[in-house]
């Protein structure tokens, strides 16, 4: 009697691997995503970055039957991120947040990947660089500043997030098109340079209208011209610097992408599900709530915009060194 | 404002805010306590959470955590020689000596008192004068940075105990490894053999984990070897009178030392509590007693990390600009939450503000609480044997230093940080001077730098500035004097051994 038990017992385990075993290589063959889906970002929890892509896994999370993973991977002003999630297997289950930094890092040698390691899903989000002055300053426009500069050549203190960072080389970039010369100051981001502004150490900084956006609100900060090829919605009233007749447009994006070999039809799954997302009116109010810009580009769109980053990239930075 | 107060206390009376309050200082001691396991990760690992709740709970949550994080690092500093957190490295150098003597119990009492002296000061101050307090933190410019930074160089003399050559060698040897990474200024590549994970430089808790957590369970381990055990009495978990008589002026004095460093953009509660410890022993009557295990020396740095929590909202409140590395985290959980921090917080959700600011008050106490309730049972931690207590560790150990940022090369700095931290105790050198060089070395520079280039190389702008100064002068003093006071105990020596020449 014993005995028998005991083989039935091991049968029924037998039986019961060999289910799990079948199972588990249909799960294999199943349509993607059949595991929960990591989303790497490159930079600190809280920053802007992770803001976006916490809003888009948000808006997602009822257009995926798995969940959406965030993993904050940083390091070497977002190399180490995207560099792991180039590397990551090409299968879609590791999404990465790609920036501008994808973009820039690589002509200062600064990153073991370029964007062309990527296939891109779509871009989310971009934010142009603006001139920002404290708010009793004696420049109103931004002709009035560019002319105050050229006065004192090299004396104008610039603020930006970290040298090679976006909104230094955004102020290089400003400085090429105006013909001046500035004195950049390095800070270690964004924050540190607004405070900066506010403490009235230094002349303007060139961080995005969001980044100071509060401060603005309150009457300390005042934004003289964004390099947008379009104004800002937040901020209507304020010209672009095409508009006063210089040619930059210069800033920060973001957008998902995953290595470049995963196959088409993960790829779709991806884009159907995050193209939705972002459509959600949750995730269009929670970004015009905090001043963030929606800026949806496609596949194709986004890698002709990667592109043409970086050939301009390239040659901003040989004007630095 | 009273009439908000009032509301804010209202807010807070509920059950489930409290609640919230409760589990965040609840895990926040927790995650202090464990070795590698930051403030600023505890705040960032449940940031998710609360976005699913109201903005009250959610930030009063991350709150809680922040608080019983900062205390809570004190508890594996005073019991294992690890501190918790950055801002309890200036803990272990008093605390783990008091509770070598079976002194765990009142180490721990003291420092769950001063924790909450300290925590409640600086939501005090935050409360009645932030909008003015954030104005002194706005005068901070590159020089005054500076000189805030070699003023906190200055302290390594003092907190190398009777090793002063020895931490100043530590010192250099730090300052030398925070050379590595991006130079700040030309973006050239420093000793960074193109290897991408160190264009940044060292990660700063992956070697202080390596430097105290992980030598320390080398050490333990041959200590297993020779069954070597302290008895510890916990008679009483509440401080006694003299000892609170003791403290009570370092408490205060450190609690505002840390509110102000806290208002800093960019100092945290590592830097506010050795500068804290270091004002203690100048101000002590007996200074020589410091590093071997004292209330004071214990009171001082624990009283100012907290401090620093309130100073560091300070700026995040009523500027938009967080003051450390933590309020940088809960500066986007108020931004998910559709609150834009800054000077208009206040007028368009005052009500909200100011239940922040009864519920942050309630998170101190709470963590008073919390804290004497499970002292006893903190200390029976080192009851557990090492066989199992040092493994544990060692995983520990390993975890925080990936968790950091996620990267496996940091997991290889914590032990090659480690294997150098076991050479340094054997030849007896301190290792809080690399702390505080790899902590300050980067802003040195960084600033001496920034100043340089903001007055077109005229150093004198160092000099000129009356904080930047003042801060300079002081950190001459404290560099100078353990040294000079040496020198004038070994003349006094001198002199009295040729007196006794004479006399035979």
């Amino acid at each position: 009697m014993k005995k028998l038990t005991k083989k039935l017992g091991s049968i029924v385990l037998i039986a019961t691997l060999g289910a799990t075993m079948l199972t588990g290589c249909k799960k294999e063959e199943a349509k993607f995503p059949s595991s929960p889906i990591q989303m790497i970002v490159p930079f600190a929890a809280g920053g802007g970055t992770d803001i976006v892509t916490r809003a888009v896994a948000d808006a997602a999370k009822n257009h995926f039957p798995q969940p959406l993973v965030i993993v904050n991977k940083t390091g070497a002003g977002g190399a180490v991120g995207m560099g792991e999630g180039a590397n990551a297997k090409p299968d879609g289950y590791t999404v990465t947040t790609v920036c501008v930094e994808l973009t820039t890092l690589p002509p200062q040698n600064l990153a073991p990947f370029t964007s062309d390691d990527f296939r891109p899903i779509m871009q989310i989000n971009a934010e142009p660089a603006a001139i920002t002055v404290a708010a009793d300053a004696p420049w109103n426009t931004v002709e009035e500043f560019f002319t105050y500069a050229k006065d004192n050549e090299g004396k104008v203190q610039i603020g930006n997030s970290g040298v090679g960072a976006i909104w230094h080389l955004a102020a290089v970039a400003i400085e090429k098109a105006a013909g001046v010369k500035f004195n950049h100051i390095p800070y270690e981001g964004a924050a540190p340079a607004v405070a900066a502004l506010l403490g009235g150490h230094i002349e303007a900084v060139t961080v995005s209208p969001a980044e100071v956006a509060s401060q603005v609100a309150a009457g300390q900060l005042k934004i003289l011209a964004v390099a947008d090829n379009e104004r800002s919605k937040s901020f209507p009233d304020v010209p672009t610097l095409k508009e006063a007749g210089f040619d930059v447009a210069i800033g920060t994006w973001r957008g998902l992408a995953v290595p470049k070999d995963t196959p088409d039809e993960v790829i779709n799954v991806l884009k159907e599900g995050f193209g939705k997302a972002v459509k959600e009116e949750s995730f269009t109010s929670f970004m015009a709530s905090n001043g963030l810009s929606i800026a949806i580009l496609d596949e194709e769109q986004y890698r002709e915009k990667m592109n043409a980053e970086n050939e301009f990239f390239k040659g901003l930075v040989a004007d630095i060194k | 404002m009273l009439e908000l107060l009032g509301h804010g206390l209202a807010a807070v009376m509920s059950f489930k805010i409290l609640f919230m309050i409760a589990c965040g200082v609840a895990a926040g001691i927790a995650i202090g306590a464990l070795p590698g396991l930051t403030a600023t990760m505890g705040v960032a690992l449940l940031l998710p959470l609360t976005f699913g709740m109201d903005a009250e709970s959610g930030i009063l949550l991350l709150l809680g955590i922040y608080a019983g994080a900062i205390y809570g690092g004190s508890i594996s500093a005073i019991l294992l020689k690890t501190p918790g957190t950055p801002a309890a490295a200036a803990t272990a150098l008093d605390g783990f000596e008091m509770s070598k003597r079976g002194e765990a119990g009142r180490a721990l009492g003291i420092s769950t008192v001063s924790s909450y002296i300290g925590g409640t000061l600086s939501v005090i101050l935050l409360i009645l004068i932030s909008p003015q307090l954030a104005k002194i933190g706005l005068k901070f410019s590159a020089p005054e940075y500076f000189a805030l930074a070699v003023f906190g160089l200055s302290i390594i003399a003092s907190v190398s105990g009777k090793q002063v050559l020895k931490g100043i060698i530590a010192g250099v040897v730090g300052l030398l490894v925070s050379t590595v990474g991006i130079d700040i200024v030309t973006g050239y590549q420093r000793f960074t053999f193109g290897n991408i994970n160190l264009f940044n430089g060292f990660s700063f808790i992956p070697v202080m984990i390596g430097l105290f957590a992980l030598s320390q369970s080398f050490i333990s381990l041959e200590d297993m070897m020779k069954k070597i055990s302290i008895k510890q009495t916990v008679s009483r978990v509440l401080p006694t009178w003299a000892d609170l008589k003791t403290i009570l002026p370092t408490t205060i004095r450190s609690g505002l030392i840390g509110t102000f460093i806290g208002i800093i953009p960019g100092a945290g509660g590592d830097i506010g509590a050795f500068v804290a410890y270091n004002e203690a022993k100048r101000f002590s009557k007996h200074p020589e007693k410091f590093g071997t295990g004292i209330p004071e020396a214990i009171a001082a740095p624990e009283s100012a990390n907290n401090g620093v929590t309130g100073g560091a909202v300070v700026p995040l409140l009523t500027l938009g600009i967080p003051g450390d590395a933590t309020t940088a985290i809960m500066l986007g959980a108020l931004i998910m939450q559709g609150l834009q921090p800054g000077p208009l917080l206040f007028r368009d959700h005052g009500p909200l503000v100011y239940t922040i600011f009864v519920g942050f008050l309630v998170a101190n106490l709470f963590m008073l609480i919390l804290g004497f309730v499970g002292i006893k049972w903190f200390t029976k931690i080192i009851a557990i044997p090492s066989y199992i207590l040092t493994p544990v560790i060692f995983v520990l150990c390993i975890v925080g230093a990936y968790a950091i940022n996620n990267n496996f090369f940091d997991v290889i700095v914590m032990f090659v940080s480690g294997i150098i931290g076991y050479i340094m105790q054997k030849l007896e050198f301190p290792a809080s001077p690399i702390v505080l060089a790899l902590i300050l070395g980067p802003m040195a520079e960084r600033e001496l730098r920034k100043s340089l280039m903001m007055s077109g190389g005229e150093a004198s702008v160092l000099f000129m500035r009356p904080i930047s100064a003042a801060l300079l002068i002081i950190a001459i003093i404290t560099f100078f004097m353990p040294i000079i006071k040496i020198l004038i105990a070994q003349m006094r020596q001198r002199g009295r051994n040729i007196s006794d020449s004479n006399n035979s």
